[in-house]
């Protein structure tokens, strides 16, 4: 009898106990995702189209890269303001190293679009150098430093290009890269760059040294320096993991528009930090997955997707997203206490 | 023994350095040098017009960087000033538009109305950041990273990204280039205000209670400071002083704009830290962060005058604000030393 009641309460606990780490583990957001989808569904019918569910997988891979970039620093309890305009900076200096050897597709436009990728990964992780070194070998409180290396970012884009956007790339970039690019047969590249970037993320996180241990960085740091784990450098090349995802964004982002554009990134830093907090990367360091980035990009583009179908005044999706953000972190506040 | 009194010297000397030199530190060297060097470098520097346009920036810049100093006294951070400064803008010319058609006999009460219903705004956002991060003791960076796409947001969607005109001229053409002793309005309205925030900080329970939030909030709690109630009023006043940043903006532009404030945000918080207050909290001074922002306007002044490209301004106050809080790092180290 004793045993039996025992046996019951435990599995009762247990359930309700994976109930409970599932909540801890990803929060309200696949509920909210899900709402979300028949709400807009039931407004908009053409939002559960195929030919929509397609669109909103290839808009949320532009943001699962930045959200990555974004979380590889929030697990240090980093954080990266500097994100949207070094995508604008990379993209109209990688567009415009490309015009310079192959203006119009015309010349080597394969050599081109070699030297620029590669000129874009090197100026990634060169701004991962300069971030990750004030913040770690400096212990300037990385906020301060991202929000003076914007302003440098910012200046650097606007003043080279002139203020305006780079044109006469060559077709080709558009034709491999773009949306309905063929580099990667009927998957649309973005889709297929931001899976590789999710598999290499997932890979460094949870199989090598350097991932392991920035999960240790960030739930507790002292006790990284105790356990003699080279701390510093480790949380720099978080910053240099971050800006390499960074400049692949910048490149994807240059292939849709054909274009090098020096003002749009701006935004992109909201777009990545509420991706990856709203998917559940906590603020306070040591805690995040891909799959939590993968799902908060989701959020991010159901919600964008789902207001332009329904019409909703672009401006007012600024005030939106604000809202969201502050309830991510609100609801990143109460998971936490549901964990204790 | 005899060595002794020389060596109390030294030490008085570097305890005086440590309280007070550390605390004034190299800025009004630095602001000075600048001073001479631009006098000596443009002659354009020294006319009154220019002088006059310097202090008129940098009063604007004070109103704002005054109430991020605050928030940053007591530990916290404040990354919607900007877009307070546009939605206060937006919400004063909208009200003063609207009221001016139903009393158009009496715009100086258009103006007030107008002016009051801007601080609210702002002053509104500043209460929603209190809240938020006071009670449910969230990171301020992500509540006032949020409020900033929502009040920024609610300014672009109320102006469609069209300046707003029609306010009242006793507003954007009389008050605007009115003027006293050769000073504008604004000069006169942030001495005020900085006048009113010295004494506050300095001579009031408020202030010590807000240093002492900054300093430690748990020993702050303990020993009975409403700490919550303190931190809220720090991030409203905040928004105010924003606000009331933008409503004298508005005045000077002559129309309510969305985009008004776009560089307000970083340079506040580099005002700030130039001036010497800590990003740890519980460290910092008016007159300082005053010195601060005066210091920007000169280099911002600067290279107008040397027609260096606007754009590339963002840099230099990047690169001057990583540097000063660099400076400020390297020198809490030595004290703690």
């Amino acid at each position: 009898m004793t045993n039996l009641v025992s046996a019951n309460g435990i599995q009762n606990g247990g359930s309700k106990q994976a109930a409970l780490r599932f909540l801890a583990n990803y929060g309200f957001l696949p509920i909210i995702l899900v709402v979300l989808c028949i709400a807009f569904g039931l407004m908009e019918p053409r939002f559960l189209t195929f030919d929509n569910a397609l669109n909103i997988i290839e808009q949320s891979s532009y943001l699962i890269v930045l959200g990555l970039a974004q979380m590889f620093v929030l697990l240090v309890r980093g954080f990266d303001l500097s994100l949207g305009v070094v995508v604008s900076a990379i993209g109209v200096a990688t567009a415009m190293l490309i015009v310079a050897i192959a203006p119009g597709g015309e010349g080597s436009v394969a050599l081109s679009l070699l030297v620029g990728f590669c000129a874009a990964i090197a100026m990634g992780v060169l701004a991962g150098v300069i971030n990750g070194t004030l913040v770690a070998y400096l212990d300037i409180n990385p906020f301060v430093v991202t929000l003076g290396t914007q302003g440098v970012a910012f200046g650097i884009a606007t003043t080279i290009s002139g203020g305006f956007p780079v044109m006469d790339l060559p077709p080709a970039l558009t034709g491999l890269l773009g949306q309905n690019g063929s580099l990667f047969g009927p998957v649309p590249p973005p889709v297929a760059i931001c899976l590789a970037a999710m598999l290499i993320s997932s890979l460094v996180l949870n199989r090598t040294v350097f991932g392991r241990s920035l999960y240790i960085i960030g739930s507790s740091p002292k006790a990284a320096e105790v356990g003699g784990l080279p701390w510093r450098r480790f949380t720099m090349l978080s910053y240099v993991a971050c800006s390499i995802l960074v400049a692949i964004g910048a490149i994807l982002m240059m292939a849709r528009t054909g274009t090098g554009e020096p003002s749009t990134g701006a935004g992109l830093v909201l777009l990545s930090i509420a991706a990856a907090v709203a998917g559940g990367v906590s603020l306070r360091g040591g805690e995040g997955r891909v799959s939590h980035v993968v799902l908060g990009g989701l959020l991010v583009s159901v919600l964008s997707i789902g207001m332009n179908l329904t019409r909703i005044d672009g401006f007012l999706q600024q005030v939106v997203l604000g809202v969201v953000i502050v309830a991510a972190v609100f609801l990143d506040r109460l998971r936490q206490r549901i964990r204790i | 023994m005899t060595g002794s009194p020389a060596l109390t010297q030294q030490t008085r000397f570097a305890t005086w350095y440590g309280h007070r030199g550390l605390a004034i530190g190299l800025l009004p060297i630095v602001a000075i040098a600048l001073f001479v060097l631009l006098s000596i470098v443009e002659p354009k520097f020294l006319r009154a017009g220019n002088l006059i346009n310097v202090l008129r920036n940098a009063s604007f810049l004070m109103l704002v960087a005054t109430g991020q100093m605050l928030v940053l006294i007591i530990g916290g951070f404040d990354l919607a000033v900007g877009a307070v400064v546009a939605f206060a803008s937006v919400a004063a010319a909208l009200s003063m538009a609207a009221l001016l058609i139903v009393m158009p006999d009496s715009p100086l009460l258009v103006i007030a109305l107008g002016g009051a219903a801007g601080i609210v705004a702002g002053a509104a956002v500043g209460l929603m950041n209190g809240l938020v991060t006071a009670l449910m003791k969230v990171n301020p960076f992500m509540v006032t990273l949020g409020t900033l796409s929502i009040a920024s947001g609610l300014a672009l969607y109320l102006t469609q990204g069209v300046p707003i005109y029609g306010m009242p001229e006793l507003f954007t053409r009389d008050f605007a280039k009115w003027h006293f002793l050769n000073l504008p309005a604004i000069i006169y309205f942030t001495a005020f205000v900085l006048i009113v925030m010295w004494w506050l900080m300095n001579w009031t329970r408020y202030g010590r209670y807000v240093y002492a939030i900054g300093s430690n909030p748990h020993a702050a709690r303990v020993s009975g400071v409403p700490v919550n109630l303190i931190v809220i009023s720090t991030y409203t006043a905040c928004g105010a002083f924003a606000a009331l940043a933008g409503v004298l903006l508005t005045a000077r532009v002559g129309s309510g704009e969305a985009t008004l404030g776009g560089n307000m945000m970083m340079e506040s918080i580099a005002a700030a830290v130039i001036g010497g207050v800590s990003l740890r909290g519980g460290v910092g001074r008016v007159e300082m962060v005053a010195l601060g922002s005066l210091f920007l306007a000169l280099v911002n002044n600067g290279l107008n005058l040397m027609r260096i490209d606007s754009k590339l301004q963002a840099i230099v106050v990047g690169v001057v604000l990583i540097l000063a809080v660099g400076i400020d790092r390297l020198q809490s180290r030595r004290a703690r030393r």
